[in-house]
């Protein structure tokens, strides 16, 4: 269906651009769009002496639903004053902001929220800053070392944590696992090479130029699964790999209909009966993400909020979406496999 | 048109206000039960399982058709649901229903036995010795304070650093990461963690009491011949859903 395939493709890449503006590409993530109308987020009443913690967000569904479960873990201990960032919101604005609430510690939710606090940083360099969590941006590996004192999450689901997930629904074994990639995502690559290992998969990465055209990305997509044999497929949640309907149709679509390989996927809409394409998406878990950022800030306030000693954590828990037609068509359902997705679409 | 504010509108409003201001009538009654309304009486169900919580839900609403049953996977959605939904049971393991001082009505076995041991796994090797200063992951069952102290007795220990996740499945990626030296679950649940990973996974026992097995606490009476009865009746494999073989009645 046409109309269904168009609009499956114009949320799926809605995702996907928003991620892109949020500042840079990223893998195995999405965000919500933010809504019109958003309900004012109300923070529980203060406590007299109890420490404030700063979370400084947008008001948008996901964003709304990580706080939700971090408040209700945390609100015993710690004061919270949520403070909306959008797209008028200056630094100064935030700066005005921790100045207000004094908190001991900030929470930085996305790419945009996490540049104003170190643009704040950078005009205040003598100023001690509050420890920061950062939360639900990209690549936050890497921001880690541009924000003083500053800790987090890290918003990509791990490949190997998307392998695992795939080999508990399809028959088919999955030991060796093809991913195409932009120079811009080596190292993060790296990093998932040797944690595919641990599960014993091979990760086998092929690089793109960044300006790769879909014949060429098809022909990528041909090598990993013709020559080098891979069992599944991993696409990156980069724009410049799934830049728009057709792109994904000439390279994605038609090859992998061919080579008969499963795709995981890191945005849920490309899960879709309808129009196959990605047979397993594998999306952070909101809730559970709000309370490993509790955990993690249990973990700072008992150590001092020593966070330059505290490692950006991977995220661990996930929700799946399965397109159970394809599955069945192509690779063989694993019995009880429906017990444990958290969406089967058929 | 009839003006919204019109005073023969507004009476029974300002009669409302009136007698909720003299305490006599309220606006919510928590303890009124959905079978004094005529409604199948709610059952709340929190457990650790080896299976998604709506799909738990869906099975038990299919075998359980007298009962309005909603299934819980998280700790801080179940204890929200205790406090606003007012079940007329609570279906948990037992340290839950204690935690909340609620009885076992029906207490579910397996292999004759109404407890089962905890073990403790780790990558390579046994996590032998002291437990000091390690970090253990395992399932929040009870919120920050009651897991910690469910977890010291299970251990007999005091001095590990928890790792709380949300569902049993999280418990995996935390030695997948190295972000904890070990986790600890039911034991029942070793063989679905050995089909997932292939991580060279070794086990230990704890030398803390085995836990209690699923169990059903009423907490309505008038609801307590419908729900007993209703959950008697489960079939087999529905049975093993919930991680035993049989119910007794302490």
């Amino acid at each position: 269906m046409i109309g269904g395939k168009n609009m499956n493709w114009r949320v799926a890449s809605g995702s996907a651009l928003l991620l892109w503006l949020a500042g840079c590409a990223t893998t195995g993530s999405e965000q919500g769009a933010p809504t019109q109308n958003a309900a004012a987020i109300v923070d529980p009443p203060p406590r007299t002496g109890a420490r404030a913690i700063l979370i400084a967000m947008p008001n948008s569904p996901n964003f709304v639903e990580v706080r939700r479960s971090l408040v209700s873990e945390v609100q015993k201990n710690f004061n919270i004053q949520t403070f909306v960032v959008g797209p008028a919101t200056k630094a100064d604005d935030l700066a005005a902001a921790i100045k207000a609430a004094d908190p001991v510690c900030v929470v930085l939710m996305n790419n945009a929220t996490i540049s104003l606090y170190r643009h704040y940083q950078m005009a205040n360099p003598t100023v001690t800053t509050p420890p920061a969590v950062l939360l639900m941006a990209s690549f936050i590996e890497e921001l880690q070392s541009q924000v003083r004192r500053a800790t987090g999450i890290a918003y990509e689901v791990p490949g190997v944590t998307a392998f695992v997930h795939l080999r508990s629904v399809i028959t088919t074994p999955i030991n060796r696992v093809g991913v195409i990639y932009r120079p811009v995502f080596r190292n993060f690559l790296e990093r998932q090479t040797s944690l595919a290992a641990r599960e014993l998969v091979d990760l086998i990465s092929v690089s793109v130029p960044n300006d790769v055209t879909a014949a060429g990305l098809r022909e990528a997509l041909h090598n990993l699964a013709q020559v080098h044999r891979v069992d599944a497929v991993w696409m990156l949640n980069d724009n410049a790999l799934v830049r728009d309907e057709e792109f994904v149709d000439d390279a994605w679509r038609a090859e992998l209909t061919e080579a008969r390989v499963p795709l995981i996927v890191g945005v849920s809409n490309f899960v879709e009966p309808s129009s196959p394409l990605g047979t397993l998406a594998v999306v952070p878990d909101h809730e559970a993400l709000g309370l490993q950022a509790a955990n993690l800030i249990f973990d700072l306030s008992d150590n001092d909020w020593q966070v330059e000693n505290h490692a950006v954590e991977l995220p661990l828990s996930v929700k799946t979406v399965v397109d159970i037609k394809l599955v069945r068509a192509n690779f063989g359902l694993q019995p009880d496999a429906l017990k444990h997705i958290d969406k089967a679409l058929e | 048109m009839t003006s919204l504010h019109s005073p023969r509108r507004q009476l029974p409003r300002l009669l409302a206000w009136l007698l909720l201001g003299l305490g006599l009538l309220y606006p919510y009654q928590p303890l009124q039960s959905a079978i004094a309304q005529g409604s199948k009486p709610v059952v709340h169900v929190f457990l650790q399982l080896d299976a998604k919580s709506s799909a738990v839900e869906k099975t038990l609403q299919e075998h359980l058709p007298d009962l309005a049953i909603t299934v819980f996977g998280r700790y801080r959605d179940f204890e929200e649901g205790l406090s606003n939904g007012h079940p007329d049971a609570v279906v948990s393991i037992t340290p839950v229903l204690e935690q909340r001082g609620k009885t076992a009505s029906l207490q579910g076995q397996r292999g004759g036995k109404s407890a089962e041991p905890y073990i403790l796994a780790s990558v390579n090797q046994p996590l032998e010795g002291s437990l000091a200063g390690k970090t253990i992951g395992v399932v929040d069952l009870l919120g920050r304070d009651g897991t910690q102290a469910f977890l010291n007795g299970l251990l007999k220990a005091t001095d590990v650093k928890i790792r709380r996740v949300a569902k049993v499945e999280d418990l995996l990626p935390l030695l997948e990461f190295s972000a904890a030296d070990g986790i600890v679950f039911p034991s029942s649940m070793l063989a679905r963690l050995l089909e997932r990973t292939r991580l060279a996974i070794k086990t230990r026992d704890l030398p803390g009491a085995p836990v209690g097995l699923s169990a059903v606490a009423v907490l309505n009476p008038a609801a307590r011949d419908i729900v007993v009865k209703s959950f008697q009746r489960l079939d087999t494999p529905t049975k093993r859903l919930l991680g035993i073989d049989s119910w007794s009645v302490p």
